[in-house]
């Protein structure tokens, strides 16, 4: 059964149809075509698809379709502004953060939702926020340097 | 198929619970949608409740620190007017799953879904929590340890709606540690919480050594001079309790001595009045 | 290496990394195509069991289904290296999670309501679930027809009427001599579990198959020809019907080589009238339907003189291979030519059997057995060093191969192969291997409960390919004076392209930021390349790369001699330019001979400068079927790996405090990109040390299913230092002395950190992994009696 809602995503509006039973991921990579957002497990299990909703990190697999009435939603896609890189996607390339980019995407959003809450978080802080973004390439060390350089902080090792 | 139902108050949840048969609640939905998605579970419809503004109730009130069943465990975890004896609950918090599911993730939920090993429930044991439900019958207030009756089974009836969980003032300090498999988010292991309160009566809760979350108390009254003597006979009474299965995540043997192992380190906590590190 | 080199060695920015921070790289389930539909697989609920009936009915009457296919459209068998799997399981099914019918519909959920309404009866068979039972005589077999499979003769060897679907065998010597000899014999044997290879992007595929058999494919996938090649066999169509499609991978780590799920979407398309049909298997379908890494039980037997010399030793390894082992047996192969590490020994027999049974079947996965057989080779090196009284370095510098010394097949190590000795000891000098911890840190230990110690392993990989294994590579350049690079590898993450571009941009003295490469390939349009695996990329991809640079340098030198009027050695190229080189201000912008050059009359020479260069493996022979003896090596990667842990007794609980890696890789290419590799694999090496295992229950069901009960690390369970180190021995046939590295960080880890667990609190271990409730379990062992 397909419903209508209304939501904002990367400062758009949508009036979206969707199904009743599907989750936030669907509705934005199938119906709203935002592609950049991963799916890795379908069970809120590895981050990949992070986005930020009403204000907080939420992987949208995790979210009801529905839930999302009303809702103010940003993906990897609202980063880049006026086809310049932001901060942290330019920190990123600089730290070489990624290897085949499947959980960058997620990986971004979980830093951006975190320094738009505290933009200059200890290690410790950027761990907590980004431990439930899984990374099978990297080995997380150059992640947390690109998200350390934007947050400003170094841990002196 | 489920309906999706959104009230956006109290009476119009019940109304909707008088009138429909086979509803979920959805509140934060981590252990719900899983459910759904892999068809373990299917229901006709689903409520989404945190639309209802009772929900949201988070602060404290003449029955102590209340809790709305749409409050989430990150904003448990960053609370920053909780008494001393609530901040075990913050302790709890810190170990559930992690950041991103902790944005959806409620106490109540974790409640609700009644695993035997669910991260906040000791927590709320020890604490003395009580459950406040609405439903299209009346309402009730069930104690936490009254709850629970077998693995992912509680005494809820299908048309009752969890809408707080209150924790009353008892001065003291609580201590929670969880074993898991890897530092990173994981299920427990094995999950000990203990109180110690200022009036020097102790109380242990464990999740993963049984099929229920399992309150320990009873155990005595020790002043912090007497603990050490009696860790013996504390983790004999604590150990008595524990009925622990071995599973994919650990055996039974190591749950045990998992068990008795925190139970040791938060009996030397409480004596030395010192607040300990979370273990992982 | 004191080289003055440009590009070469620098920590040059990825090529990537635009689209992939971004989030506009696509992968298989971002693409979109019209009439698409999407597949569901119904899969065996049992280990094994015969299929009785399959009632397709109620999935084909469901409003929006388009096709039904089961093993009668799906009998054809397909494997790289053994012919022993079917698209769909046909008579009877051999494993928790095989496909027995599949679907194609309008949506998803269409899709996985359609697969759940076919009905399926089965006859349970008595299950084959720990492969040292499926070696013995009597066992039920899982392939009864095993001696009629297809194989690569003289190169897989199956025991036709047993579950051993191959038997390879490699023999130096006289092992039984030497071990009489011996004044010391250690026997020991190691076993180890499945594991996930666990890519965030699971097997997605799309396949079209339209009329006239004209088929497309996009796959996640490292291996695109090799997808062409084996569709074109196993449905007898030309391959220039074929066409597929790799665009971004999200990790492969080996899992994506060979061919997986196409044949069944491909059957799909077909059965659906050519309409394109997608499968992106769930999480928990790319762990039990999907192949995994196989299982090894090691029984190793070692014979020392008393001065340290190893003069025998002798492996048996039985490869848990699960239900197939088309790729299967390849690894136990590769496993049996390192046999016994990069050790110079002169007598060894290894008896490597690739085995059967009913749990998931294996395939590739980073390091190619190699991780598999290290873990019991570089423990039998500590425990004899043990038995011996002998610092294990030294025990180890005793015996690693030097130049002169032989493989053990034979194969003579030179001053260029490289110096295992060396990584060695970097790695030992790198964590204070020899410095003991002092008095009070030792009471320290005693006080907390929580032991520190030290240890160290070598690692040895050659990439495990065939002898005529070939890429090629076209360089050409744009009507603007740029470059445009294609190659058949995939670059899923590695870094590959990268390190071409700085081929091309040293060779040519070329900027690097106008040399591009095309992320994706086509078959139809990219030059061939074998597979991306094996660590083979950097040499072979590599020395192409150098081939079409030369090719092309050789067009611009030849049309600069014609237009500056000068002897073609009298020419240069810099500075984007052609020129004279004794009087530079006579010189050409290569834009201008781009697509030929055109005089001021008018008249044109020359046209679309296009460089092409090609690489195939050098020198290698097939093994003699007898003795195993031959050359394989396309080249040799050492390295070594050392670690200091923490142990908590309290707990179980290991913290790998510093990790030192050492690869003698000849020349390194790019520092970060190395630094990705070994950090990457390292944690990926720890994660199948402390937490990764494929568990079953007693019937052969997959209990490990999804991220909840398969943990593999995250931002916390990383070593608190890792210090990455090379040697750089030249490798005087690959590209600027380079080897390649992407296996070689996961090789070992799994040993250095039992030896140090040992070292820590004398318990030693024999099998993994190597998790908190094991290791408890053992330290208080005694506390139980």
């Amino acid at each position: 059964m397909k419903r209508s809602i209304h939501v904002t995503v990367n400062g758009i509006a949508y009036d979206a149809m969707c199904s009743e039973n599907a989750t936030l991921i669907t509705l934005l990579r199938e119906e709203l075509e935002l592609t950049g957002t991963k799916e890795g497990c379908g069970a809120g299990e590895c981050g990949a698809c992070t986005v930020i909703f009403n204000g907080d990190a939420v992987n949208a697999c995790m979210v009801m379709a529905m839930e999302a009435e009303g809702a103010e939603i940003y993906t990897i896609e609202s980063e880049a502004e006026n086809g310049e890189l932001s901060d942290l996607q330019k920190s990123f390339l600089e730290h070489n953060a990624f290897q085949c980019g499947f959980c960058t995407p997620g990986m971004i959003m979980s830093a951006r939702a975190l320094l738009n809450k505290n933009p200059h978080p200890t290690k410790e802080e950027i761990i907590e926020a980004m431990e439930g973004n899984l990374c099978r390439c990297t080995g997380y060390e150059t992640i947390l340097a690109a998200v350390q350089a934007i947050a400003g902080e170094r841990d002196g090792e | 198929m489920p309906e999706f139902l959104q009230p956006t108050s109290l009476t119009e949840a019940m109304e909707l619970l008088r009138e429909k048969q086979d509803v979920r609640f959805l509140a934060g939905g981590t252990d719900l949608i899983i459910l759904l998605r892999n068809r373990t579970v299917d229901c006709r419809y689903l409520m989404d409740i945190k639309r209802i503004p009772e929900l949201s109730i988070f602060q404290y009130t003449p029955e102590g620190l209340t809790i709305g069943a749409a409050v989430t465990c990150n904003r448990i975890l960053h609370a920053d007017f909780f008494r001393q004896e609530h901040e075990l609950l913050q302790d709890a918090a810190r170990t559930l799953a992690n950041s991103l599911l902790r944005n959806r993730a409620t106490l109540i939920g974790n409640i609700c879904n009644a695993s035997p090993g669910g991260d906040m429930i000791p927590a709320c044991l020890v604490l003395g929590a009580s459950v406040h439900t609405c439903s299209p019958g009346g309402e009730r207030v069930i104690p936490l340890s009254a709850f629970f009756t077998g693995v992912k089974k509680h005494v809820l009836r299908p048309d009752e709606l969890a809408v707080k969980v209150t924790f009353p003032n008892k001065p003291g300090r609580g201590v929670y540690l969880k074993k898991r498999r890897i530092r990173g988010h994981d299920l427990t292991q094995v999950g000990l919480a203990g109180f110690y309160g200022e009036d020097r009566s102790l109380a242990f809760a464990a999740a993963s050594v049984g099929p229920t979350p399992v309150l320990i108390d009873g155990i005595g009254s020790f002043s912090p001079e007497e603990l050490p003597g009696a860790k013996e006979e504390i983790l004999a009474k604590v150990a008595a309790r524990a009925r622990p299965i071995s599973d994919v995540r650990s055996s039974k043997e190591y749950r045990l001595a998992m068990l008795r192992y925190f139970t040791g380190l938060a009996v030397d906590a409480f004596a030395a009045g010192e607040k300990l590190e979370v273990l992982s | 290496m004191a080289n003055n080199y440009r590009y070469i060695g620098k920590s040059v920015p990825r090529h990537d990394g635009f689209e992939k921070v971004t989030g506009t790289a696509p992968y298989v389930a971002d693409l979109k195509m019209n009439g698409m539909l999407y597949a569901g697989v119904k899969t065996s609920p049992y280990a094994h069991a015969s299929i009785l009936s399959i009632d397709t009915g109620k999935a084909e009457a469901l409003p929006g289904v388009r096709a039904v296919v089961t093993g009668r459209q799906g009998a054809t068998k397909l494997g790289i290296y053994m012919v022993d799997r079917s698209i769909i399981a046909t008579d009877k099914v051999r494993y928790y999670g095989e496909v027995v019918a599949a679907v194609a519909a309008v949506d998803a959920e269409t899709a996985a309501r359609a697969a759940d309404l076919i009905e399926v009866e089965y006859e349970p068979l008595p299950a084959v679930l720990d492969v040292k039972e499926a070696v013995k005589p009597g066992s039920p077999l899982v392939h009864e027809k095993l001696g009629e499979y297809a194989h690569i003769k003289g190169v897989f060897f199956p025991v036709a009427g047993t579950n051993i679907a191959s038997q390879i065998k490699v023999c130096k010597g006289n092992v039984e001599e030497a071990f009489r000899r011996a004044d010391v014999v250690i026997e020991n044997t190691y076993e180890q579990p499945q594991v996930f290879h666990t890519p965030l992007e699971t097997h997605g595929t799309i396949v079209q198959w339209g009329i006239g058999d004209h088929i497309r494919i996009y796959s996640s996938s490292q291996s695109p020809f090799s997808i062409r090649d084996l569709f074109s066999v196993a449905f007898r169509l030309p391959k220039t019907n074929i066409e597929v499609n790799v665009p971004y991978v999200g990790g492969g780590f080996g899992g994506k080589s060979g061919i997986h799920m196409e044949p069944l979407v491909g059957l799909l398309s077909k059965a659906a009238g050519g309409q394109p049909v997608k499968f992106i298997p769930s999480r928990e379908q790319e762990c039990a339907t999907l192949p995994c890494r196989q299982g090894l039980v090691a029984h190793i037997k070692t014979g020392a003189t008393k001065d340290g010399r190893i003069i025998a030793e002798q492996a048996e390894y039985l490869w848990d291979a699960g239900a197939y082992a088309d790729y299967g047996v390849n690894i136990g192969r590769a496993g049996a030519v390192t046999g016994c590490g990069p050790y110079a020994i002169e007598n060894v027999s290894v008896d490597s059997k690739t085995v059967y049974t009913n749990h998931i079947f294996g395939t590739a996965y980073r390091g190619f057995g190699h991780p598999e057989v290290f873990f019991g080779i570089e423990r039998q090196r500590d425990l004899m060093a043990k038995a011996l009284h002998m610092d294990p370095t030294e025990f180890r510098l005793k015996n690693l191969l030097m130049p002169g010394s032989r493989t053990i097949t034979g194969e003579l190590i030179t001053e260029n192969t490289g110096r295992a000795d060396l990584c060695l000891k970097q790695v030992a000098e790198a964590i204070g291997l020899n410095t003991p911890y002092t008095p009070e840190e030792q009471a320290e230990f005693k006080k907390t409960g929580r032991y520190r110690a030290k240890a160290a392993a070598v690692l040895q990989k050659s990439p495990a390919i065939p002898t005529w294994c070939a890429t090629s590579a076209l360089l050409q350049m744009n009507e603007d004076g740029t470059l445009r690079l294609s190659v058949g590898g995939v670059d899923y993450g590695q870094g590959t392209y990268t390190v071409m571009q700085q081929i091309v941009a040293e060779r040519l003295g070329f900027p690097i930021e106008k040399i591009h490469i095309s992320h994706t390939i086509n078959t139809n349009l990219s030059p061939y390349d074998w597979q991306t695996v094996a660590s083979r990329m950097t040499v072979l991809c590599g020395n192409a790369v150098c081939e079409a640079c030369d090719d092309l340098k050789e067009q611009l030198l030849e049309m600069g001699s014609v237009i500056l009027r000068a002897a073609k050695h009298e020419i240069a190229i810099g500075d984007e330019c052609v020129f004279v080189r004794q009087n530079p201000h006579q010189r050409l912008p290569l834009a201008k001979l781009a697509m030929g050059y055109t005089f001021e009359n008018g008249n044109a020479i020359g046209g679309p400068l296009i460089g092409r260069g090609k690489a195939i493996a050098q020198g290698l022979t097939n093994l003699d079927p007898e003795t195993g003896q031959g050359k394989t090596a396309l080249d040799w990667t050492y390295g070594a790996h050392a670690v200091e842990i923490e142990v908590d007794t309290h707990t179980g609980d290991i913290d790998i405090l510093h990790m030192v890696s050492s690869l003698d890789i000849g020349q390194v290419m790019n520092e970060a990109l190395l630094r990705g590799q070994v950090v990457g694999g390292a944690l990926q090496g720890i994660g199948t040390t402390l937490s990764e295992a494929v568990y079953y229950d007693d019937r052969g069901r997959l209990i490990t299913r999804n991220f909840t009960d398969y943990k593999i690390p995250t931002f916390r369970d990383v070593p608190r230092k890792v210090e990455v180190l090379s040697v750089e021995t030249p490798q005087l046939d690959g590209p600027y002395g380079a080897r390649g590295c992407g296996e070689h960080p996961l090789i070992a880890v799994t040993a250095v950190i039992a030896n140090a667990l040992a070292n820590a609190t004398g318990a030693e271990f024999f099998d993994l992994p190597l998790s908190a409730d094991r290791v408890y379990m053992r330290l208080h062992e005694h506390e139980r009696e």
